[in-house]
């Protein structure tokens, strides 16, 4: 590529202030370095369908271990939801405290539906589409404004939710809180339902990165106005992303209270839900795909370990490895993870040295 | 397209606070020109040129563009519609590439939207035109400043603009960057699109434009062939200080 300079182009040449000599080395590299990027986003293409078969047989070979599937169940639930905050929170850049709303909105239409009759799984759309109208509701107002001024409303709009529901008890129980039916399927089927959602979440995240759409947030995430002038819509786009990630969200939140059978304002509009996310995300690697799906693989294991013995103790863990990251490796563990993929591929290391 | 200018202001002023940027300019732009738009520092030729994309809403007056009242038009609207500015401080998207760089113009910018596998070869040849196409792998950060002016006119031009406004895209140039940039401006006015630039580089602007503009304090205050404007006595009080002329003036 970088070789066969056709140079008859109007500026000829080009514009280089001292001689090529200079300049190719740099170039070179830079672009050994995409082409790499190119192969390991390819392999890492492979790896998920792989992966996600692997997985899928898990309930079929062990059906009887529940501390198996139910490590499974929460760990590809929180996959999917630190994948769908990423489409708005990585892609586009807009770091959201807020999405426990989205969780909880959609945990309980699930819940309140299932009460009236309705068979859980059909609820899941609607969770999801209460939860991205929603979204948009809180996104057009909010969504205007940038960097932290954005973070710290949707931290208003996350908690202000909470209480408002605490104090809604004719309709979500309140401060007791609201009981479900208790006839459930297996933990094999929520197992399973978990990891199609994952699936689904990892399927859009994808699509999205390598669609028109994706580039739009990736050009308004890196500089809104210049976006903006090369004619990308961005306040749609924003809103689009931010649906999205919200709709994935809520159909998390209706399949978690299937699962839980008890909902409590307090636990699915909680602001460690939303915080979770952020985490997953940046444990794991900002706006890439790996990112979360390393992230909450590695959130649930510290959380389930930890909780148990030590309530609070994880929380620590959480901050330390936060200060790790950003300090050693600010692309996360997904960063980390192509930093040693490269490594290890023979042939592709240096082709540096000259 | 129409018998109306590709580009036509009436009456705009554009006022922060008390601050007068733009003052009751009123101006028609002529199809296939490279008009120069000069002037002292604050003039407000930046400011002209937010108005005319849709950065800034005029305070007062109306902005035509290509047959359409564009007055109040956000800047993704007027950019869809074919008018496309570049930016005085280039703004490249830092982690993309050069050649996703120029995606973005060519998938959003123009009539016709593109996905992004048109988008790609679109801009792929955008990149040709522009001399950019060796450095399309690299991430827009590697580049130099001459280069990241070029893709910043790379990345309008992807859009397909009929009237494109660039806003200092000579600055900080070396004397044979300059010179290679003059090229490229001028072959893409010959493929038949309306340049109007912001330029500080007189030689180059002279040298460039059918057609000079003069903003001083907001206000239009002289208009003309660059042999006129130079000789302009106003022109010369006010932008270059009494007594001065300009040297090489038309080349």
């Amino acid at each position: 590529m970088i070789s066969s300079a056709s140079s008859s182009s109007p500026g000829g040449e080009d514009l280089r202030p001292g001689g090529g000599e200079e300049d190719h080395r740099p170039g070179a590299s830079a672009a050994a370095d995409g082409g790499r990027a190119a192969v390991r986003v390819r392999a890492a293409a492979l790896l998920a369908p792989a992966l996600g078969a692997a997985l899928a047989c898990v309930p079929v070979l062990a059906p009887r271990n529940i501390t198996l599937l139910n490590l499974g169940f929460f760990t590809f639930l929180y996959v999917a939801q630190g994948l769908a905050w990423n489409i708005l929170g990585g892609f586009a850049g807009y770091v959201s405290f807020g999405y426990a709303a989205f969780f909880g909105l959609g945990a309980y239409t699930t819940a309140l539906l299932w009460l009236s009759g309705w068979t859980p799984v059909l609820t899941f759309p609607l969770s999801g589409l209460l939860a991205a109208v929603f979204s948009l509701v809180v996104g057009v107002p909010t969504l205007r404004l940038v960097g932290p001024y954005f973070s710290i409303a949707t931290i208003g709009v996350g908690e202000a939710m909470r209480i408002l529901m605490l104090n809604l008890d004719r309709i979500t129980g309140g401060a007791s809180g609201l009981n479900l039916p208790t006839v459930v399927p297996s933990k094999a089927w929520f197992y399973t339902a978990a990891l199609v959602m994952a699936a689904i979440a990892y399927a859009t995240a994808t699509w999205i990165r390598g669609s028109r759409f994706g580039l739009g947030l990736a050009a308004l995430r890196m500089d809104l106005e210049a976006a903006e002038t090369l004619g990308v819509r961005t306040a749609l786009f924003k809103n689009v992303a931010h649906m999205i990630s919200a709709f994935l969200v809520g159909v998390c939140g209706g399949l978690f209270a299937t699962y839980f059978q008890y909902l409590h304002p307090d636990t699915v509009f909680s602001f460690t839900e939303s915080i979770s996310l952020v985490l997953i995300a940046l444990i794991g690697g900002l706006g890439t795909i790996w990112g979360p799906i390393l992230g909450a693989a590695v959130f649930y294991a510290v959380q389930d370990y930890l909780q148990t013995s030590y309530p609070t103790l994880h929380l620590l863990a959480y901050g330390i490895l936060l200060i790790v990251i950003l300090l050693f490796e600010p692309r996360g563990l997904a960063g980390l993870a192509a930093r040693i993929w490269d490594r290890l591929r023979p042939g592709a290391a240096p082709a540096r040295s000259p | 397209m129409t018998a109306s200018p590709p580009l036509q202001l009436r009456h705009v002023t554009k006022r922060f606070g008390g601050l007068i940027a733009v003052d009751d300019v009123t101006v028609s732009i002529q199809p296939g020109q490279i008009t120069g738009l000069i002037g002292p520092n604050g003039a407000g030729k930046t400011t002209l040129f937010g108005v005319i994309s849709g950065r800034f809403a005029p305070t007062r007056g109306r902005v035509d563009a290509l047959g359409r009242d564009v007055t109040g038009w956000s800047p993704h609207a007027i950019c869809r519609l074919g008018v496309c500015v570049t930016h005085q401080i280039v703004r490249p998207f830092a982690d993309l590439s050069v050649l996703e760089n120029v995606m973005v113009g060519a998938a959003f910018g123009g009539a016709g939207r593109l996905e992004a596998g048109a988008a790609k070869n679109e801009a792929m040849a955008v990149l040709e035109f522009a001399g950019l196409a060796a450095r399309a792998a690299l991430p827009a950060s590697a580049l130099t400043l001459a280069q990241r002016k070029r893709l910043e006119i790379a990345r309008a031009l992807a859009t397909r603009p009929s009237v494109l406004l660039l806003d200092e895209v000579l600055a900080g140039l070396t004397p044979t960057e300059v010179s290679h940039a003059v090229t490229l401006v001028r072959a893409i006015c010959a493929r038949g699109t309306t340049i109007v630039m912001i330029e500080h580089v007189m030689h180059a602007v002279m040298n460039l434009s059918h057609r000079v503009l003069v903003l001083n304090y907001g206000r239009l205050i002289a208009d003309g062939t660059p042999d006129e404007v130079t000789r302009d006595r106003q022109v010369i009080e006010a932008y270059l200080g009494a007594g001065a002329t300009i040297g090489g003036a038309r080349g």
